[in-house]
């Protein structure tokens, strides 16, 4: 809008074109609006209007039509409250959302408010993209918050970003297809990487068609627990060197290609259709044709929406082994300001009130994690959890029993890890490669995305 | 307005009386409408192309990162292009892509365009109906529907089971979803069809009559008139294909969800590209591929010009 304003006066100074006339009509009404508004804002808001003038900043996050809908809704709740304060949100879904975000960012036309997530809050934070909230601390109290989730948004010496809530990783099992093929649930307290493919065998033979005991789990995040089962450490060590080796990946995708061949997991055609849709309405669980998944707490809500089922959440395999069970409780998201946002107060207000305030906790829940402000648990549980709330809830906490502290965040260069190991493993299931040819692949790829 | 009063004036001009002094004024307000009316495309040929053509050559000597200010590094974004296997292979997926669905595209369009050419009725109509995927091809939303319908329980497969024939994802298998996108290309022939009816209608009547007369058979005429003399034509199609083929992108992009997948048998060039640009923080490398792309289909379209004087008949 100031833009606008600022060219069409240009124009108009040089005394030429119809665009000079447009843009000096197009500055009036601009100017009116913004009179009106101020109007409004002083006889409502005397604090607001001493901060300054009528400002507008973006929020973006990623996400499905739902997560939208209630955080528009938070956002205007947090508008009615700072009326000198406009948000624009935009969103897209998680495959899009950061190659925008990078292409806004090199644009200088990046949102004030960016949700991050993964190792995504290092590479901008690293690169000087992310504003060092001690800056707002004025504005946005982050002593409310856990420390250990303050702690995912904290690297190089400086706090970047606020934990939107806790988040774990668990198998996501519906126990209706487990019933219908006669097939126990697992006991979680002694279950292995073995008993995950059997038992995934067994429920495929039994179930109809089209119905598998598990969707294909390669994935950055199991690839991670499952090299901490295997060999004490993770895909990283704490110096952000790569930990996995060959032989330990090939591993993986002897594994994985087994449960293929087996039947536990789909033909490979199928796993690599489902990589193209993220949402869960197009998973094999949300469909109501798989029996387990992995996948993140926050995300059972949606599993459950989208296949009308009592789905429930439990221990990964292979986490009471010998190794620990290298899980983790992180951030599943961290809201981070632009470094170079020009209002960065409203920002941190935003975010203040999005973490610390239980009017955006009884919109938003349990949809980015499960708060890390101990205040706004309380409130929720107070106010009566749904039901799939209180299955999350719990299930965290049975987790952080568990917690060894073995997970590390991928270095600058590991957001490219998971598309490699997708590829890789394609095309073991297509039988292009030998599990031991991706293993070295993925060894070599990875290092070279990372230093 | 000062420029449309000058054009008015300039059609005038040749009717009146004061021939010289009348031109010379006419000439001066020729240019300034010319340069009036030609702006807009100056200014989106500066602004648009030319400023960022430059800048895009300049980053890639750089190791521009998109977050940080770029620093120049030499030629080690070109060097190593030769010993990055993935793009080699998705040149390989490109060239493959390419050299496959382009002359199958001028077919369908060439065959289309004769079929037509007999004057049917409703010409208009079939033209239409003919042209219409052309418009609709590059979109993202053909692109969606693309992936539906040759999906694991798309109309593909649903067609082929009342025959009793399981279908697999075809756009989910390495082995046929490059194929598909080749198809959706081909499905595209309507813009060099229109062209190549444009063409089959600048060829006089009289030799067809003249060879009918000398009994030349209907085959005869399509080999020694009609071929010969929609050479230019061919050419013309086949020039803007190659360049239109190679810069594909929204079909890939859309179909295999932005990941060049299954197990990169969709990785398209100019996807490679964009994701080691946007998703990578690699836009120094992205932009020096770029440029080998321009290499690319500079030499490819230098090489069809040059083949171009042994086939292309040009009648005199």
């Amino acid at each position: 809008m100031r833009n606008i304003g600022f060219s069409a006066r240009r124009e108009r100074g040089r005394g030429r074109g119809v665009a000079g006339i447009v843009g000096a009509g197009l500055v009036l009404a601009l100017a009116a609006c913004g009179q009106a508004d101020d109007g409004g804002t002083d006889a409502g808001d005397p604090d607001a209007s001493a901060a300054g003038e009528d400002v507008t900043i973006r929020f973006a996050w990623w996400g499905n039509e739902d997560r939208a809908a209630i955080t528009n809704e938070a956002v205007e709740v947090f508008e009615a409250a700072n009326p000198d304060i406009t948000v624009e949100t935009e969103y897209v879904d998680f495959n899009a959302y950061f190659d925008r975000l990078a292409t806004t960012v090199a644009a200088g036309d990046a949102p004030d408010v960016i949700t991050m997530g993964g190792a995504y809050p290092r590479e901008y934070g690293d690169r000087g993209v992310l504003l060092d909230l001690a800056e707002v601390a004025e504005y946005l109290d982050t002593s409310t918050l856990d420390a250990g989730a303050l702690s995912n948004g904290f690297f190089s010496d400086t706090q970047y970003g606020v934990p939107t809530g806790a988040n774990t990783y668990g198998v996501v099992v519906n126990p209706a297809i487990f019933e219908a093929a006669g097939v126990d649930l697992p006991d979680q307290d002694s279950w292995t990487w073995d008993d995950f493919a059997d038992i995934a065998a067994e429920i495929s033979a039994n179930a109809p068609d089209g119905t598998y005991g598990a969707a294909d789990p390669t994935s950055a995040e199991v690839l991670d627990l499952y090299l901490n089962h295997q060999s004490g450490h993770g895909l990283y060590l704490e110096d952000g060197s790569l930990n996995a080796t060959p032989e330990l990946v090939a591993d993986w995708f002897t594994y994985s290609s087994g449960l293929m061949e087996s039947g536990a997991t789909p033909p490979a055609t199928i796993t690599s259709e489902l990589t193209t849709q993220t949402s869960p309405e197009q998973s094999l669980l949300g469909q109501g044709l798989a029996a387990m998944s992995f996948g993140w707490s926050n995300n059972l809500g949606p599993f459950r929406e989208a296949s009308g089922q009592d789905l429930i959440l439990i221990r990964v395999p292979g986490d009471t082994g010998p190794n620990g069970s290298a899980m983790w409780q992180q951030a599943s998201q961290l809201y981070t300001i632009n470094a170079e946002t020009e209002h960065p107060e409203a920002a941190a207000q935003l975010v203040d009130f999005l973490v610390n305030s239980t009017d955006a906790a009884d919109l938003i829940g349990t949809d980015r994690g499960v708060p890390s402000n101990e205040t706004i648990r309380a409130h929720l549980s107070e106010q009566g959890l749904e039901p799939t709330t209180q299955v999350e809830f719990d299930f965290l906490s049975q987790v952080s029993e568990f917690i060894d502290g073995d997970f590390v965040i991928g270095p600058t260069g590991s957001t490219e890890s998971a598309g490699i190991l997708t590829r890789l493993n394609q095309e073991v299931l297509f039988g292009q490669t030998s599990p031991a040819d991706a293993g070295a692949a993925f060894v070599t790829e990875v290092t070279a995305a990372i230093s | 307005m000062s420029a449309l009063r000058e054009l008015s004036t300039m059609r005038r001009e040749p009717g009146r009386g004061h021939r010289r002094r009348g031109r010379s004024a006419a000439e001066k307000g020729d240019n300034r409408a010319a340069v009036f009316f030609l702006a807009p495309w100056f200014i989106g040929l500066f602004v648009i192309t030319a400023g960022p053509l430059v800048a895009s050559l300049y980053l890639s000597f750089t190791d521009y990162n998109l977050l940080q200010d770029p620093n120049w590094i030499g030629w080690e974004n070109y060097v190593r292009m030769f010993a990055d296997e993935r793009l080699l292979n998705s040149l390989g997926v490109t060239f493959t892509y390419v050299l496959i669905s382009v002359p199958l595209q001028l077919a369908a369009a060439l065959l289309l365009a004769i079929v037509l050419d007999r004057g049917l009725r409703g010409l208009a109509i079939y033209r239409s109906v003919f042209y219409l995927p052309s418009l609709l091809g590059g979109s993202v939303a053909i692109a969606i529907l693309w992936r539906q319908v040759f999906g694991t329980n798309g109309l593909v497969n649903q067609f082929l089971a009342l025959f009793g024939i399981e279908g697999q994802g075809w756009v989910s298998h390495p082995d046929y979803a490059l194929g598909t996108l080749m198809i959706l290309n081909v499905w595209t022939f309507g813009a060099p069809m229109v062209i190549f009816l444009a063409g089959l209608r600048q060829i006089p009547e009289t030799y067809y009559e003249a060879a009918a007369i000398d009994g030349a058979s209907r085959s005869r005429r399509f080999r020694s008139i009609t071929l010969p003399l929609l050479t230019p034509i061919i050419f013309f199609n086949l020039v803007l294909q190659l360049i239109g083929a190679f810069q594909s992108f929204t079909q890939a992009f859309v179909v295999s969800g932005g990941t060049g997948g299954p197990a990169d048998s969709t990785m398209f060039y100019t996807l490679y590209l964009y994701q080691r640009g946007f998703g990578a923080f690699d836009m120094g490398y992205a932009s020096a591929m770029a440029w080998l792309l321009l290499v690319i289909i500079a030499g490819m379209t230098a090489v069809n010009f040059f083949a171009s004087k042994y086939w292309v008949f040009y009648g005199d």
